[in-house]
């Protein structure tokens, strides 16, 4: 039933990783391609190595396992998920209210081969559900990009700017643009402690602000650490912009 | 950056001692002490010119009187009085028992000067000597008023350290172990068990000192060493399971071994700092656990580096973990031990303080 499928091992800690490698070892009919420590290093090697499911624990340093899953959730193609986790109240709840997979550390062998069997892809709305109740997932870390062949993920706290263009969002980050296909509106709802609406059509970096100066035509506009041109602010959001620097976030 | 954020927690001022008094509960309390005092009195005046009953039929009303008008006042001023220091409230609350005694003494004679002529058996039942009815009443009132006072504090005092040995007893449950450590170390120990069959041995034995140490009487105090023994066999025990991540630097070698504290003291400090620092630091870092002893008082701080954005439902945790501590703390040396916390962006630091106590050898 299990036969062939490819399986990725996400764990921060090195022991829990070895134990769950074993005991895919031991069922025979399944190999395990890969392990990463990161919710990071997770999606890197989802993109590379493609497995069928991914071994997901839920509470790791940095990119939690909840937050990875989004992530994977807009890949082209992406893997079944089964969450692992040894104790998280919060999650166990959503995870019985979604119908998500999960398995309890440590890991029965049994439990692990019947999840096996039923790895499903949970779908986007569940995972923006458990977000939700997540205590660190809520708000992402990173955003995941695709640059022709490659999945980059920039830490939030990089990024300089979001810009409205058309039908995309377009990411200002000192390593160059990134094009993604989220609205800004449903960036600022998710970063907006962070990030100040200046413009229609811009949302930006409280913490990279470098300097609000006065444009010719007596606006004022923001010069942000890293970018060349500034960025006009509107008369109507000028008075929030000097409030939130002011406050300091 | 911003400036830390400091914050003292001390234990909150004890409520005032003095009950409610326009509560039906204490009202009766206060007429069951005029009645019985009215019984000591016609027992005390013996054979006079009234009969006994005759004699306690006009002292227990005027004295019911009296009880209800100083619980009357009482209740009145007893959220006014309730922020004075407790010596001169209660200074305050015998003037005002005195004060109404001689008030419906006052009256009670008056009444008795225009109402009941002298000689008649009305007339009998009031005073005749006004200066020393009044002198005997305030004086009276006085003594019954102060040995009142002091039976609503003892018991208030007493009510107060049966609920305090209570909370501290639930708080101390609550300090225990966190059931995400319990089932992430059966992991470890189940990964360990066929690849490293001795450490596996050493990590059961580990968990089962540390939980004999948390099973072990909540009240009871232990020589410093022991409880510094019980935080390195968690330590132990986490290292295995985070590896790298985990260092501790231990500075506690100028402390007194064998001072006695509440038990489980560090281990729970020690725990906050990698459940809410190390563990969610992708490299990890070092958790900071050192000891001074300041003359008679031992000062012990646990630092830890903290991510830059912490969710909040996790600083919720830490701060029951503080609270019970401060608890307990307080229990152990009432009024002179203190918790203080200094958060930053970067490093989270909680310092105790209490007396040094050393047994006799």
């Amino acid at each position: 039933m299990t036969s062939g499928l490819r399986i990725l091992v996400v764990d921060d800690e090195p022991p829990a990783r070895d134990r769950l490698k074993r005991l895919i070892d031991e069922l025979g009919d399944c190999e395990c391609v890969g392990e990463a420590g990161t919710g990071e290093d997770a999606l890197k090697l989802a993109d590379q190595l493609k497995p069928d499911v991914i071994l997901l624990d839920i509470r790791m340093p940095g990119m939690d396992g909840v937050e990875a899953a989004r992530h994977l959730s807009d890949f082209d193609e992406p893997p079944a998920v089964i969450f692992t986790t040894a104790y998280d109240q919060y999650a166990l709840d959503a995870f019985e209210t979604h119908a998500v997979g999960y398995l309890l550390k440590p890991v029965r062998r049994e439990k692990l081969e019947a999840a096996l069997e039923g790895a499903m892809r949970p779908t986007r709305a569940q995972l923006a559900r458990l977000a939700k109740v997540s205590p660190t997932a809520a708000r992402r870390s990173h955003i995941a990009v695709r640059t022709r062949d490659e999945l980059k993920l920039l830490p939030v706290e990089e990024i300089r700017a979001f810009m409205a263009d058309q039908k995309y969002t377009t990411i200002r980050h000192p390593e160059g643009e990134y094009l993604i296909e989220e609205s800004l509106r449903s960036l600022e709802d998710e970063f907006g402690t962070d990030f100040v609406r200046i413009h229609r059509s811009a949302l930006v970096a409280l913490r990279h602000i470098e300097a609000v100066e006065r444009a010719a035509d007596g606006g004022y506009a923001v010069r942000l650490r890293g970018t060349a041109e500034p960025l006009t602010v509107s008369r109507r959001l000028g008075g929030e912009l000097v409030r939130r620097i002011r406050s300091g976030g | 950056m911003p400036a830390p954020t400091q914050s003292r927690e001390e234990p909150g001022a004890a409520a005032f001692y003095l009950p409610d008094f326009c509560a039906t509960r204490i009202v009766f309390v206060v007429v069951l002490i005029a009645e019985i005092v009215a019984l000591v009195l016609t027992l005390a005046h013996g054979p006079g010119d009234l009969d006994f009953w005759t004699e306690l039929a006009r002292t227990a009303p005027f004295l019911l009187w009296i009880a209800l008008g100083t619980a009357f006042v009482l209740c009145v001023v007893r959220a006014r009085l309730a922020r004075l220091p407790i010596a001169r409230a209660s200074a305050m609350a015998l003037v005002l028992i005195v004060g109404v005694t001689l008030v419906i003494s006052e009256l009670a004679y008056r009444f008795g000067e225009s109402f009941a002529l002298p000689g008649t058996d009305l007339g009998r039942l009031f005073p005749s000597d006004h200066a020393a009815f009044l002198i005997r009443g305030g004086l009276i009132s006085f003594i019954i008023g102060a040995l009142a006072l002091r039976y609503f504090y003892v018991t208030h005092e007493w009510r107060r350290n049966v609920e305090m040995e209570a909370r501290a007893r639930i708080h101390a449950l609550q300090a225990r172990i966190r059931p995400h450590f319990l089932f992430n170390s059966m992991n470890t120990i189940a990964a360990l068990t066929r690849s490293d069959p001795r450490q596996a041995e050493e990590a059961v034995e580990d968990l089962a000192d540390l939980f004999r140490a948390n099973l072990s009487e909540a009240r009871a105090q232990i020589p410093l060493k022991e409880e510094l023994e019980v935080a390195r066999i968690y330590q132990r025990i986490e290292e295995l399971r985070l590896g790298a991540r985990l260092k501790v630097e231990w500075q506690v070698r100028d402390l007194p071994m064998r001072a006695l504290v509440p038990s489980l003291l560090i281990q729970p400090l020690l725990e906050n700092a990698i459940y809410h620092g190390i563990e969610r630091l992708p490299a990890g870092g070092t958790v900071t656990v050192a000891g001074e002893r300041d003359g008679s008082v031992l000062r012990l701080s646990v630092a830890n580096p903290v991510p830059s954005e912490p969710g909040a439902r996790e600083r919720e945790g830490n701060r029951i973990a503080i609270a019970n501590i401060t608890q307990r703390l307080e229990l152990a040396f009432p009024g002179q031990s203190g918790i203080e916390t200094v958060q930053t962006t970067e490093s989270y630091k909680v310092t105790l303080t209490f007396p040094c106590v050393e047994p006799a050898l």
